[in-house]
């Protein structure tokens, strides 16, 4: 048994974990809403037309997805850092009072940036790039709390006692940096206050409005480059480094390969950011851009694998642990879907398939593969993982969890095969000639058609969210629990005995 | 030699760094310049379509409507011509879109009239039956706003060079000039002018009163935005 | 045989089922399409590589136990083993990233592709496959022709039925509407209806020859809904007095002078196509983006319609 030397803080991680958990529940239960939208439209109304305005569909879009991304993933990723962090480098919080007081800067310059999103997506303030919705004066404070972020990181990097960085932590730093970059890059707009008129008389208008530095075409391949790696370095790379602690931790098992570990980690470092391309088939970005990026998502196929693999085989000889653990299960099936998302994508890359992909179901499809199996799965693992080391007390319900397990994996099957079927037939609906060579169907024959695969899709989602709920209420029941024993939980599993 | 960059952690940023930022560079850079070069009879956007632009962003029509029409027969058969690049040179943001929930708009204005959007915008499914668009109510009776879209163009005009006040080359050999208010107050008048052109062809009542009385309502804002994409 | 098999292949049938079932959801099935082929090559394989390579892992986790020599370092309690990459990866690795360099510097080289170029062969494929089967067509098989351009264009703003929607397009199932008729008259045409610019005078220029003045709101009203009727019921003498002239005696129109009123023609419909409409229910776009053969046929569609 390691004997532990120190008292790590997870006050930061806990602030964090809460957050992962609200802004989970925000953003899913607007996807819900999304979904039956587009199966039954009178539920733009929902809430009646004097507030249609903020419950349409459209405006309702941009407040899912940066729910998801920036609220639940980001969340994740930073109640994670804060505990992986201090343990694989073998330093607590509590030895800086600067760090400390940093994460905790860190966390409420968070919830600040939060509300002020919230507000701006629903009075209607975007750019309408995609993941880059907000205008400057929130792409500042993005940028705050991203280098509070660093700070932190290279902070307990520099106190640390583990004088080599573990697998997570690279991804951790990578994370950090790939994001900075790209976000910087992709939001240079001009804010339009400073135009002036002609005759020197005042202009008006909002202050917050700005337009892109890029015009057309080429702000497209700038979002692209942003857009996909906003994926890979929010979707992919931290996730990657959850896996690589929590799957052994939970499960005693070492790593099976540095060397795997290794090579899919440069790997993947230097051919993701080519990969962009695929955004861009067939538009006016020139040709050789797109093979370059129709190429490099098929050879990405392998560190993608790697890690997934890596992953696997660390679980060699355990079927009984995978067998009682829904701990476990949630990351085995969670590495399942990334290789499958990891393949789907790469195929859906190639010109002649994403000629019909492009613009349908199918990319949603594949986007939920990939963010309800992998990134939900593996986040919520997580904070399994981490719920009874951080509040010391036994996770509140075992069979809780088996049956949260089975109802979301029934929820991710019914929405990426409603999808699939949507998407690769809407594709071909588009694509189709009649016997005189004429368009065989209107635009809309083609929206008609898709009702019962978004009926499907919202009862899918619907699954996902319900069990989403029962993953928050056994977290809380655990936190307002009975206290256990310091020496009970030392060698008591997590799921209790 | 990784294990010692895994012992270093400045030198093991600055070599993640370096493998990430290499493929902007040779991937982004090379096209820029040629990419931005308006084709011929490419004209900026108008006080009243930068509004109507704008409204459009506002609401995120491009979470269901792309702007591009891909190279291919079924595409040009529905939409009109391929998309060439220089046809977005005034397009900040571009407006792609990477959802084709409804049809691609980058030529609409070509095949749907005034009174067709006022029709539609105000209840798609009684015009197209089983369609999944929402209904845009409130653009007939919010006020559009017009300093913002000035403001707009002006920084168009003043950073980055976009030609207002000066002839622009069309397809048929002719030159047309998009003016561009020189104040605010100017800028208004212009927008109301186009306003009562459009309003015209409308037939809701409230909305041709609002722009009797010198106001414009957000969907004749939106109605000239997407009268113009041809 | 082990339940993984049965199961991996159970929910690949599952997959290839809804794969199937999707292409017989559309009209042409695969159409001989080469984006469709691959498209569903694509998600088949997609599917069997991933459920069969996870069970190969999965039976590992069954069966295999874990080995191999520790790495000394060991962070907050996690080791890492020595072991080798796994060959099959390692040598799929090595053959994409030859495939990628050969791809692009010996298969398809930088300026090998356009896909301008591949358009420009597609449709010159496609008009050359269908233009010779347009060219004799007639009669009712040119009507099926129009009709189909017609639910793929015209039906958004005409209807299913072609009834106008509750007046907010043209109701085609008649050739015109009184208050249509009335607009014409009061405010005159100008249209291109025969394909040029010939207008139709407003009412301060349409005189009734039977009484030597111009034409009064009475009779406006009366010989609208004379023309909307069919040419039939009072207000024949209106017409003749007034708009035979130009349109003849039985509402069919003259070449060069005015265009039928009577009845819908392929080549009324083609100008209208041609340069669109605005009148008192609102304004018809021209269709550009359709051949010459289409128009024709959707006219003889429409004009089919109103018989
Ligand atoms: C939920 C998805 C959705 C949103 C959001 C949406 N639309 Fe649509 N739109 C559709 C669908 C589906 C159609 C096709 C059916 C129809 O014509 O109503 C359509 C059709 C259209 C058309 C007709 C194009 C054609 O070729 O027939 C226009 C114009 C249009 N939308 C404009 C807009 C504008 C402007 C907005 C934003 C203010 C918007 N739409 C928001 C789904 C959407
Ligand atoms: C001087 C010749 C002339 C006279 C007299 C005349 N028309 Fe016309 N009419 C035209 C021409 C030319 C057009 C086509 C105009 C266009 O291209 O829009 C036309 C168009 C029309 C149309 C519009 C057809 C459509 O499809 O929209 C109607 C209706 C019409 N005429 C009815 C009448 C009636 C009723 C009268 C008599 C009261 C009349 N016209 C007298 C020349 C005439
Ligand atoms: C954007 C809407 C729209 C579309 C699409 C459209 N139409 Fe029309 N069409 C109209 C309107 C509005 C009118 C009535 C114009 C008027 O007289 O006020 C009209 C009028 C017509 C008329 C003239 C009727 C008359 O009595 O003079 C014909 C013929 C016609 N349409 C045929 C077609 C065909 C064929 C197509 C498809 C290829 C088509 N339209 C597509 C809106 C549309
Ligand atoms: C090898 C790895 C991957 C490749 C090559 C890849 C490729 C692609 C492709 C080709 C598209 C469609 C672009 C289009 O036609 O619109 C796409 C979209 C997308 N993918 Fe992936 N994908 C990969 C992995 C993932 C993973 C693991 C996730 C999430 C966990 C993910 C999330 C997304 C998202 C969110 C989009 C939608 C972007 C948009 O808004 O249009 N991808 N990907
Ligand atoms: C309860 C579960 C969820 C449901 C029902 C759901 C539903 C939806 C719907 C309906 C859309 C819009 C698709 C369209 O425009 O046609 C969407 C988009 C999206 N969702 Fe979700 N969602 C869920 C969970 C999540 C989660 C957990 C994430 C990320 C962690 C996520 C990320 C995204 C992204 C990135 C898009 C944009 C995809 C694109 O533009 O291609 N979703 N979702
Ligand atoms: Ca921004
Ligand atoms: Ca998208
Ligand atoms: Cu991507």
């Amino acid at each position: 048994m390691e004997n532990r030397p120190l008292e790590y803080d997870y006050t930061v991680t806990k602030m964090f974990m809460f957050t992962t958990i609200a802004l989970g529940i925000v953003g899913m239960l607007i996807g819900v809403i999304l979904a039956f939208q587009l199966a039954y439209p009178g539920l733009n109304l929902m809430l009646g037309e004097g507030l249609a305005e903020y419950t349409n569909f459209s405006r309702l879009r941009p407040l899912h997805t940066d729910a998801v991304i920036f609220g639940f993933t980001l969340s994740g990723i930073f109640a994670t850092w804060y505990y992986v962090g201090q343990r694989v480098l073998k330093v607590s919080m509590a030895e800086s009072k600067l760090l400390m007081f940093l994460g905790k800067l860190h966390f409420w310059l968070y919830i600040i940036t939060v509300v002020a999103v919230v507000i701006s997506l629903f009075a209607g303030v975007t750019t309408s790039k995609e993941y880059a919705e907000f205008e400057w004066p929130i792409d500042i404070a993005i940028v705050v709390v991203w280098v509070l972020f660093g700070m932190s990181i290279f902070g307990l990097i520099g106190i640390r006692r583990e004088k080599s960085l573990y697998i997570s932590v690279w991804y951790y730093i990578a994370t950090f940096l790939g994001i900075a970059m790209l976000y910087l890059f992709n939001n240079m707009e001009i804010p339009t206050i400073m135009a002036s008129a002609p005759d020197g008389s005042h202009v008006g208008g909002n202050w917050w409005h700005s337009i892109s530095m890029y015009a057309g075409t080429n702000d497209a391949l700038v979002q692209w480059w942003y857009g996909h790696n906003a994926v890979a370095f929010g979707f992919t790379v931290p996730i990657v480094a959850m896996i690589y602690y929590f799957l052994p931790k939970e499960s005693g098992q070492a790593i099976y390969s540095y060397k795997l570990s290794l090579l899919s980690f440069w790997g993947l470092m230097f051919l993701y950011l080519w990969a962009g391309g695929h955004h861009l088939l067939y538009s006016t970005v020139p040709d050789w851009m797109q093979t370059m990026g129709s190429i490099f998502s098929v050879i990405l196929i392998l560190p993608s694998w790697g890690s997934a693999i890596n992953m696997l085989l660390t679980m060699k000889g355990e079927w009984q642990q995978v067998a009682a653990s829904p701990l476990i299960k949630f990351m085995i099936l969670a590495s399942t879907f990334y290789m499958f998302s990891t393949l789907e994508g790469p195929i859906q890359a190639i010109k002649s398939v994403n000629a019909i992909a492009h613009f349908t179901d199918w990319i949603v499809g594949h986007v939920h593969d990939g963010v309800l199996g992998w990134v939900g799965f593996m986040i919520m693992a997580a904070l399994f993982h981490m719920a009874p080391r951080v509040f010391k007390r036994e996770i509140y319900s075992k069979s809780l969890m088996t049956s949260q397990f089975w109802i979301q994996t029934l929820g991710v099957v019914l929405y990426f095969t409603s999808m699939w079927i949507a998407g690769i037939t809407q594709g071909m609906m588009w694509r189709a000639h009649d016997e005189f060579g004429n368009l065989a169907y209107s635009f809309i024959d083609t929206v008609t058609v898709l009702h019962p695969y978004y009926t499907i899709r919202g009862v899918g989602g619907l699954l996902y969210l319900v069990g989403f709920f029962m993953f928050a209420y056994n977290i809380y029941k655990t936190m307002s629990a009975r206290p256990v024993e310091e020496s009970e939980l030392q060698s008591a599993s997590p799921m209790g005995a | 030699m990784f294990h010692w960059l895994e012992k270093h952690p400045f030198f093991f940023s600055v070599g993640v760094f370096l493998v990430i930022a290499f493929a902007g560079l040779v991937e982004i850079l090379p096209s820029f310049a040629q990419a931005s070069r308006p084709v011929i009879g490419t004209k900026p956007y108008s006080i009243l379509e930068t509004t109507g632009r704008q409204i459009y962003i506002k609401n995120s029509c491009n979470a269901c409507h792309s702007q591009l029409i891909r190279p291919f027969k079924s595409e040009t058969d529905r939409y009109g011509h391929y998309s060439l690049s220089g046809e977005y040179a005034y397009d900040r943001p571009f407006l792609w879109g990477s959802k084709r929930t409804g049809p691609d708009l980058m030529r609409v204005g070509n095949y749907r009239t005034t009174d067709w959007h006022e029709s539609h915008m105000k209840d798609p499914s009684g015009v197209v039956p089983g369609s999944v668009m929402p209904a845009y109510r409130w653009m007939y009776s919010n006020i559009a706003d017009i300093p913002t879209a000035y403001a707009e163009q002006l920084t168009n005009a003043q950073f980055f060079s976009v030609p207002y006040n000066e002839p622009i080359p069309m397809k048929d050999g002719t030159t047309e000039v998009v003016k561009m208010a020189n104040n605010v107050t100017d800028a208004h008048a212009m927008a109301l002018a186009e306003a009562k052109e459009i309003a015209v062809d409308m037939k809701d009542q409230n909305v041709k009163d609002a722009v009797a009385r010198g106001e414009i309502p957000e969907i004749v804002a939106l109605i000239a935005y997407l009268n113009s994409l041809k | 045989m082990n339940k993984l098999y049965l199961w991996g292949i159970i929910i690949t049938a599952i997959m290839l089922g809804a794969t199937y079932y999707t292409i017989f959801l559309t009209k042409g099935g695969l159409n001989g399409d080469i984006v469709n082929m691959l498209a569903i090559a694509g998600a088949i394989s997609l599917v069997i590589i991933t459920v069969f390579v996870v069970i190969k892992y999965v039976r590992q986790m069954q069966s295999d136990t874990a080995q191999g020599q520790l790495a000394d370092e060991q962070w907050d309690g996690i080791g890492e083993y020595l072991n080798d990459l796994p060959m099959g990866w390692a040598i799929a690795f090595l053959l994409t990233m030859i495939w990628g360099m050969w791809y692009f510097t010996i298969g398809y080289p930088v300026n090998a592709y356009s896909q301008i170029g591949e358009y420009n062969e597609d449709s010159a494929a496609h008009n050359a496959k269908f233009e010779s089967k347009y060219a004799d067509i007639t009669g009712d098989r040119l009507i099926d022709m129009g009709k189909s351009v017609f639910l793929a264009e015209c039906k958004v703003c005409h209807g299913l039925n072609a009834d106008g929607i509750d007046g907010k397009a043209a109701d085609l199932n008649v050739r015109m509407e009184a208050n249509v008729v009335k607009f014409a008259i009061e405010n005159g045409s100008n249209n291109h209806l025969l394909g040029s610019e010939m207008p139709m005078p407003d009412r301060n220029g349409l005189f009734n020859s039977n009484t030597g003045a111009l034409i009064t709101d009475a009779e406006i009203d009366v010989v609208s809904k004379y023309v909307a009727n069919g040419m039939s019921g009072a207000g024949a003498d209106v017409f003749v007095g007034t708009c035979a002239a130009c349109h003849g005696e039985d509402g069919k129109g003259m070449e060069y002078v005015a265009p039928s009123v009577a009845t819908f023609s392929p080549e009324l419909v083609t100008n209208i196509l041609n340069h669109g409409k605005k009148g008192s229910i609102g304004q018809m776009p021209a269709f550009d983006r359709l051949n010459a053969k289409q128009k024709e046929a959707v006219g003889a569609y429409v004009t089919d319609l109103s018989k």
